[in-house]
């Protein structure tokens, strides 16, 4: 105990302006009222707060941010998912369903004619996306994952997230030029 | 006996044995598409070349024999270089459609590329393009661009089934596998040259697109189809059969099965009785114990053991059986034993055998021949006639025609009890007193023993589905209830009193072999 440094600090002497109490109350009170005129500001560069009006203001998140799956596009707008099950297989979650069928195209092949991915039971992990050999599963869509009522709403189908998708520079197997 | 050096390791082999063999006796892998075990050897895919010291060149080692003194090198860099050079070949053209490919995670390429080639194509040029989903027959899919040409099909074909489907039509990089004119691959093994394949060429038409490989887990069990008992690795996920593959074993079915066979599994999923019974109500294993023990004892009491018949049937392991056997004898005293099952169908001389019952040989063996059981037409004129009043019938299969299933079921109605212990439906669960459920082989484990008289076990794959139990603990469940000493928990105490019974006999138990 003996070793405990204690440092002796003198108390600030009050002059009698501070003692004359009134005029310091108005000095904190005009800090407060500055700050909260100027966050009333319509130019939103000069406020100086940091909360948002959410949801009406949502939030910027950073480029890799992982939100909603999305399927992709080939060109000719249909899913570019060829029901491999990597996704599937990798999940730590087990959160995607995959069933294939059988495309009328030779050149496709194989397509996911059922593709749900239960958003409620996904981590966010990104290993579908890392595991995708077609780029055809994404988590780019910039969109959180939003709150449900109902479980069965999170289930999402495939032609829900073919909604979010959009086209991939990606090269996709499968054209056949006629030979 | 030649002395062969692979390696740096000495080993003495057999006259006569190949490198590749002797290879393998000494532990090293030497790659190889094109060589099948069962099947001659063409020497075409040159994957398993290897430096053979003195040799100009690389020899296969697949086809060539070794000689005494003969010193091999199956990782020299020559090896090692033409290894790559092949595979380079093979996948110059390879659309390399693995996310698609049915034979992913069981290929043999992708194996091989990983372990031995591992480089990226070099190939500037637009690839061949080939034939893509061919149907060259009912059960199996051809696709052009990923056959690697070893000509495996093409022999198993020729040499196993005699039935010679396929060829090899045009040459270089358009050759492609067909069928000759007018033929398709429809002969009754047409699916095990999907298994042959090494690659993805070939693929199963009921398998396709159903499950990934990676995601199977694989018990060893038996098929069910007939009484040859083809050994089977029963492939499975989330509680469903996926495929049934065949199981390398000499003595039985070598390397094959039949397509028939294969397709067999769909009965395991198919209109199974899940919940207990009573009177087309659901009901669980408690009430319809107590239910079952009181009205066995009232049929017993007012009809008399002379009344009442009992369906033994050949589908069931002989673990069941036993029990089944103590449960009609000891339990209900009941003399009147009917012998169910699938009616005979048809037979080659190959692995396909008439007796669609897996387990005819093993009522055989636990019920002491089969003469003691009664006609199964005289079962029905007994039904419609009173003189069989209560039945106890095990599985839905009865082995008469259509016609005379009819009268059966009608005969059911004149019953005063109906007792169905088995895994369907059928027509039988909405007319039975009691349907109790009973689960497949692929939900316990037990023993079949095959025409041959060969015993051979096969494992659990998966739980039970719904509340069903195997046979043997129905029969103790409601033997208990009757107030019956039998005493088994486990099946290995059923097992090995009924060995010891056979054994007993003079008829030892053949182990199965691996």
């Amino acid at each position: 105990m003996g070793n405990v440094n204690v440092k002796q600090v003198d108390r600030v002497k009050q002059g009698l302006w501070e003692k004359s109490y009134i005029p310091e109350i108005l000095r904190g009170l005009s800090v407060t009222a500055g700050h909260f005129f100027r966050n009333l500001s319509p130019n939103k560069s000069k406020r100086t707060i940091f909360t948002r009006d959410y949801p009406e203001e949502p939030t910027d998140y950073p480029d890799r941010y992982r939100g909603l799956h999305r399927l992709m596009l080939r060109e000719d707008g249909q899913v570019r998912c060829v029901a491999c099950m990597c996704c599937s297989t990798i999940c730590p979650a087990d959160c995607i369903h995959i069933e294939a069928g059988e495309h009328d195209d030779p050149g496709i092949e194989k397509y996911p004619d059922v593709f749900v991915i239960d958003e409620l039971r996904c981590i966010v992990c990104g290993l579908c996306v890392e595991a995708c050999p077609c780029d055809a599963i994404r988590m780019d869509s910039g969109v959180h994952i939003p709150p449900y009522t109902e479980r069965s709403d999170a289930f999402y189908g495939r032609d829900l997230l073919m909604e979010l998708g959009g086209l991939s520079q990606a090269k996709q197997g499968g054209d056949r030029s006629p030979s | 006996m030649p002395k062969v050096t692979i390696n740096d390791t000495e080993l003495e082999v057999e006259k006569g044995t190949t490198i590749l063999k002797a290879a393998a006796q000494a532990g090293y892998e030497v790659p190889h598409f094109c060589y099948h075990p069962a099947l001659s050897i063409p020497a075409n895919c040159r994957m398993c070349l290897v430096e053979v010291e003195g040799a100009p060149n690389l020899e296969p080692a697949c086809y060539s024999e070794v000689t005494d003194g003969m010193v091999v090198r199956t990782k020299s860099e020559r090896v090692v270089k033409a290894q790559k050079a092949v595979l380079e070949f093979i996948l110059l053209n390879h659309p390399v459609d693995c996310p698609i490919c049915d034979q992913a995670g069981e290929c043999k390429l992708q194996d091989y590329y990983m372990a031995y080639d591992a480089q990226e194509s070099r190939l500037r040029t637009e690839k061949n393009q080939k034939v893509k989903v061919f149907p060259i027959g009912p059960e199996v899919l051809y696709d052009g661009e990923r056959c690697i040409l070893c000509t495996r099909c093409i022999r198993f074909c020729e040499e196993i089934t005699g039935t010679n489907e396929l060829t090899l039509i045009q040459r270089g990089d358009s050759a492609e596998i067909r069928t000759f004119p007018g033929k398709e691959l429809d002969n009754p093994y047409s699916v095990c040259t999907a298994d042959i394949c090494p690659v993805g060429a070939l693929t199963s038409r009921d398998f396709r697109f159903k499950c990934r490989v990676w995601l199977l887990t694989s018990t060893d069990s038996v098929c069910t189809g007939c009484s040859n008992g083809c050994n089977i690795h029963l492939e499975h996920f989330r509680n469903e059969i996926q495929r049934y593959r065949p199981r390398y074993n000499p003595e039985v079915n070598d390397y094959w099965m039949c397509d028939e066979g294969r397709l067999t599994y769909k009965e395991v999923h198919d209109d199974r009785l899940r919940r207990p019974m009573s009177n087309g109500a659901a009901l669980n294993w408690h009430g319809v114990t107590e239910t079952t023990r009181d009205k066995l004892n009232r049929a017993l009491k007012d009809g008399g053991a002379s009344h009442f018949g009992f369906v033994i049937s050949p589908q069931a392991s002989c673990e069941d059986l036993y029990l089944a056997k103590r449960f009609a004898g000891d339990v209900l005293e009941v003399d009147n034993l009917y012998l169910g099952g699938k009616p005979d169908g048809w037979e080659d001389d190959f692995l396909v055998k008439a007796d669609k019952n897996p387990n005819r040989q093993g009522v055989n063996a636990v019920f002491d021949g089969l003469d003691q059981f009664g006609d199964i037409e005289s079962l029905i004129e007994d039904m419609e006639s009173g003189a069989i009043k209560n039945l106890y019938m095990m599985e839905k299969h009865l082995p008469v025609d259509d016609e005379t299933r009819g009268r059966f079921l009608d005969a059911i109605d004149e019953l005063d009890l109906f007792v169905l212990q088995g895994q369907h439906h059928a027509e039988l669960s909405q007319k039975a007193h009691l349907a109790l459920p009973a689960c497949s082989h692929a939900e316990t484990e037990g023993t079949f023993v095959n025409f041959d008289g060969i015993a051979q076990p096969f494992e659990q794959a998966f739980a039970p589905h719904g509340d069903s139990l195997p046979h043997w603990q129905i029969f103790m469940k409601l033997a208990r209830a009757m107030g019956s000493p039998l005493s088994y928990t486990f099946v290995h105490q059923i097992q090995d009193e009924m060995f010891q019974a056979s054994q007993d006999d003079g008829e030892a138990a053949q182990t199965p072999a691996e």
